[in-house]
């Protein structure tokens, strides 16, 4: 699943900007390929070396849906026919313009 | 995303960069300070959250190209200043000056650590460059990813492009024109050189830098082919490599040693394809095997093959197996047909085939002084030649088995060292036939007459005590010379006398073995070519059930009183048995038929008469010349004992032995006595009057004078006193029983019935088919001729266009139109 190397813990942190935390697998939030490459190993970047992510202009409810999609899409990437995902509308413009921050 | 309709959508919260122009050099004041910091590899504080948010600010405010330049700008500021100066500061001046040929040791030294000091900073500046555009590139990917739609390279691209223009490219001091990238390109080829001197260097270092070239591009669009390592530094690696092995190959062939070359060469091409491996990179490999294949083994390989005292004919006869393969290795690399190697073994084949050939004819010349006449009446000294005549026959069997020791050695070679491969195995084949052939038509050769001799030899004595295997094994060898004799006619004639003597005097030690032969030659050369010999052993057959049917007619038929002479008859068919056997005919003089001694002649009479009686209108000719006979001789000691002995004497011998029963004793005969009673023919005669009287073991005779000749006056008595430790005694009679190599009357004989043969052969040919055809163009007659002729002789094109001529007399054929000259069949 996440890339096991012994000194890479298998859970990392996601911070809203409200101060939401979210503790999810590694594998999961690196869906997103915004944070898949702040936790980069390679890269020395602070969020990398504490596995920690504050998403400043994220808010909680957005980032819990986020994470909600995280786990959707780790649970069903090898699945060819998928239950929609319930997305509350009045979310789903936040949840686009976070899509695309994090470039998921 | 599912969406209900009706429902009420909350705005999305402004985001704090949005619409905000002015925010714009803060912003990117934030950016710049980072990235530097990443550059200077202080990035742990460092949130990439925040600048990937300052990136993502600045490209949603529509600033997305101003922050690609900024980036772009501050790039090739840090490359310029520091990334140069670190790498620069890494050159020194051994590195610049010994851009030419380094022979000194030291300054080699001294330069192959600058260089390797030099390479190390490059490696580093590159690496790190590597990552650092890596993070700045995840950093600004929103970047990208907008920007993407205008056409721009990538972030990441254009970095590396800086990296090229600004680092290697860059000229090393503000004076000099020399840039970075070349003095990279010379270190990397004098570390090469130093590996092909010998020296050990750092290889994975190399190898990085060669990555690094490898990574970056000519142009920003990346194409494969415009790769730095192939634009820049192989054609330049090649290069080098090959005026180093144009020198290499120059310095060996002055050591003129062969065999150093194959090993040095084999073992430059190990080094190089492991150097594509480890040091630089593996693409190269087909490209530096061709300047190695060309430069230092075909532009050398002809001269190496020849090398004096080295070369491919000292490998060969000292049978350096393994020289000989990696020669041949080479050889195939460059060329299919390994054209240089193949005319070498070629050459060195007919060589050593044309000393054996000498040899044989030297043994053979040796002895023909004794034998070169036939032994005539009052020529000199025949006594001598039966010596010489056998070591005559042993230099034919030595011929054969020299010429298969070599056939062995080679197909040794072949197997071994040329892969049995194809190409060799039939330029090997043509070589031992060119030798086998050489001189065919001329009396220098020999080869049909010998290897028919050694088939004679073996079938006769050699295969004695010899298991089923080794006798195949051996008459296997026999055939597969006979496979390199172009002249099959020839050895067809010289086989069929000495099979018919062996058959005769049925000195052939297995029937067997002779079938074995017989059907080994057909599957060689075909059905036609063992016809006749296939109708001798028929004959053969008949002859024996023809002698025991005669057998019981005689015991019903004969007076018991009658003195029993037992006949053993062998009736042959005259077209199928070769024709000096059959005649009578010697020296173009009519022979008469001789005289039997008068209870032979009754024998006769009672088997013609039994003959013909089966078999009308048939005429039976008698060959005395070929048969033997048991008689038993009493000699009456001059101490009044008596001895007896049973000889067995030739037809003729016991026809002379004969006249002595009604010679009293004390009395004699003179040659022309026994010639006039016998009407034996004059070389027969002498030969058997020879062996009778002369030859020292088998004296029934005396002879008076004693000479070693025998001449017309001579005189004859009956040797009372003969003496002999054995019961039997086999009288042979001199020269001619056993087959011999002929001398030189015999052998223009040969040729000259040959040659008639071929002629009939000829026409024959022509005759077929033109009949099929009925007008056909001069040359197509010709070659079809040849072709139909090719698998029993190579005829010659004279005596075609003379065979033509007479058909044309003869009116079988006529000349139909002058030009091109047809001819047209007349039925």
């Amino acid at each position: 699943m996440s890339s096991s190397k012994s000194s890479q813990p298998d859970y990392v942190t996601l911070v809203s900007g409200d101060g939401f935390e979210f503790v999810i697998p590694r594998s999961t939030a690196c869906v997103s390929g915004t944070i898949r490459r702040m936790l980069d190993p390679s890269s020395r970047f602070s969020e990398a070396i504490s596995g920690r992510c504050v998403l400043e202009n994220i808010s909680g409810v957005v980032l819990e849906k986020v994470c909600e999609y995280f786990c959707y899409n780790e649970k069903n990437k090898h699945q060819a026919h998928v239950p929609d995902m319930d997305i509350p509308p009045e979310l789903c413009l936040e949840l686009l313009m976070a899509a695309d921050y994090l470039d998921t | 995303m599912a969406m209900r309709a009706r429902q009420k959508i909350r705005a999305p919260r402004r985001g704090p960069t949005a619409g905000k122009t002015d925010d714009f050099e803060k912003y990117w004041g934030d950016l710049s300070t980072s990235l530097k910091k990443i550059h200077t590899k202080d990035a742990s504080d460092i949130s990439f959250e925040l600048l990937y948010r300052n990136a993502y600010g600045i490209v949603l405010a529509n600033r997305g190209p101003d922050l690609y330049e900024r980036t772009k700008a501050l790039e090739k500021e840090w490359l310029d200043g520091e990334v140069k100066a670190q790498v620069t500061a890494a050159i020194t001046s051994s590195l610049l000056l010994a851009r030419e040929q380094v022979d000194v040791q030291d300054q080699a030294n001294e330069r192959r650590e600058a260089g390797e000091r030099f390479l190390a900073a490059i490696k580093e500046a590159w690496e790190d460059h590597q990552l650092c555009m890596g993070m700045i590139t995840d950093v600004l990917m929103y970047m990208d990813r907008v920007l993407a739609e205008h056409r721009k390279p990538p972030i990441y691209v254009a970095a590396m492009a800086l990296f090229r223009d600004h680092v290697l490219r860059s000229t090393i001091r503000s004076d000099s024109e020399t840039t970075v990238y070349s003095v990279l390109e010379s270190t990397v080829l004098f570390m090469i050189q130093l590996e092909r001197s010998g020296h050990i260097i750092d290889r994975p270092l190399i190898r990085h830098c060669i990555y690094m070239l490898e990574g970056l591009y000519e142009t920003i669009t990346e194409e494969e082919s415009t790769k730095l390592y192939l634009t820049v530094f192989e054609p330049a690696f090649l290069e080098a490599s090959r005026k180093f092995y144009q020198a290499e190959g120059r310095r060996l062939l002055e050591t003129g040693d062969a065999a150093t070359f194959c090993n040095i060469a084999t073992e430059r091409l190990r080094e190089e394809i492991e150097r594509c491996a480890d040091t630089i990179s593996p693409s190269t490999e087909s490209k530096i095997k061709d300047i190695l294949d060309n430069e230092l083994i075909r532009n050398n390989l002809k001269e190496v093959i020849s090398l004096e005292g080295t070369g491919v004919k000292n490998m060969l006869d000292n049978d350096r197996i393994d020289v000989l393969q990696s020669l041949y290795v080479l050889s195939a690399r460059v060329d299919d047909k390994k054209a240089p190697l193949t005319a070498a073994v070629q050459k060195r084949i007919v060589e050593m085939g044309k000393e054996i050939n000498a040899s044989a004819i030297a043994a053979a010349q040796a002895s023909t002084l004794g034998v070169g006449k036939k032994p005539e009446p009052g020529e000199k000294k025949p006594a001598e030649k039966e010596k010489p005549v056998n070591q005559q026959t042993v230099a034919a069997i030595k011929w054969v088995d020299d010429i298969l020791a070599l056939k062995q050695k080679f197909d040794n070679i072949w197997m071994k060292a040329f892969k049995s491969d194809q190409v060799m195995q039939g330029a090997i084949s043509s070589s031992f036939a060119e030798f086998i052939n050489l001189g065919q038509g001329s009396s220098d050769s020999r080869s049909s007459e010998y290897l028919s001799l050694f088939f004679d030899e073996n079938l006769k004595k050699g295969i004695k005590g010899k298991t089923d295997i080794e006798v195949d094994a051996l008459l296997e060898n026999g055939i597969t010379l006979l496979r390199y004799v172009k002249d099959k006619d020839m050895f067809e004639a010289y086989y069929k006398k000495h099979l018919s003597r062996r058959l005769l005097m049925k000195r052939s030690v297995s029937m067997d073995a002779e079938r074995q032969m017989i059907s080994k030659m057909k599957m060689e050369v075909g059905n036609q070519f063992t016809q006749r010999l296939e109708a001798m052993f028929k004959d053969m057959t008949i002859s024996e059930d023809l002698t025991s049917s005669y057998k019981q007619h005689v015991r019903q038929a004969s007076d018991p009183d009658q003195k029993k002479v037992e006949l053993d008859i062998n009736v042959l068919t005259s077209t199928m048995w070769p024709m000096e056997i059959m005649s009578n005919v010697k020296s173009d003089k009519v022979q008469l038929a001789c005289i039997f001694p008068k209870e032979i002649e009754s024998v006769k009479q009672s088997f013609e008469q039994f003959y013909l009686g089966k078999h009308n209108g048939r005429k039976l000719s008698w060959q005395a010349s070929m048969g033997t006979a048991d008689i038993r001789a009493t000699f009456q000691r001059s101490n009044g004992k008596t001895q007896r002995h049973e000889l067995n004497v030739s037809t003729y011998a016991m026809m002379i032995l004969m006249l002595f029963n009604d010679v009293p004793a004390g009395e004699s005969l003179t040659y022309t006595d026994i010639q006039a009673q016998t009407r034996i023919p004059d070389h027969d005669l002498g030969r058997n009057l020879l062996s009778l009287a002369v030859a020292p073991k088998t004296r029934v005779l005396k002879k008076d004078p004693m000479s070693k000749d025998v001449n017309p006056t001579d005189r004859f008595f009956f040797n009372h006193d003969f003496q002999s430790p054995f019961m039997k005694v086999r009288i042979g009679v001199v020269s001619g029983s056993a087959n011999k190599v002929e001398n030189q009357d015999q052998r223009k004989e040969t040729e000259k019935k040959m040659s008639e043969e071929r002629g009939a052969s000829i026409e024959a040919a022509i005759v077929r088919i033109m009949k099929q055809r009925k007008t056909l163009i001069h040359s197509q007659l010709m070659t079809e001729v040849l072709t139909q002729l090719s698998a029993r002789f190579t005829p010659d094109v004279n005596m075609i266009k003379k065979r033509i001529e007479s058909l044309i007399d003869r009116e079988y054929l006529e000349r139909v139109e002058e030009d091109p000259p047809t001819y047209g069949y007349v039925a």
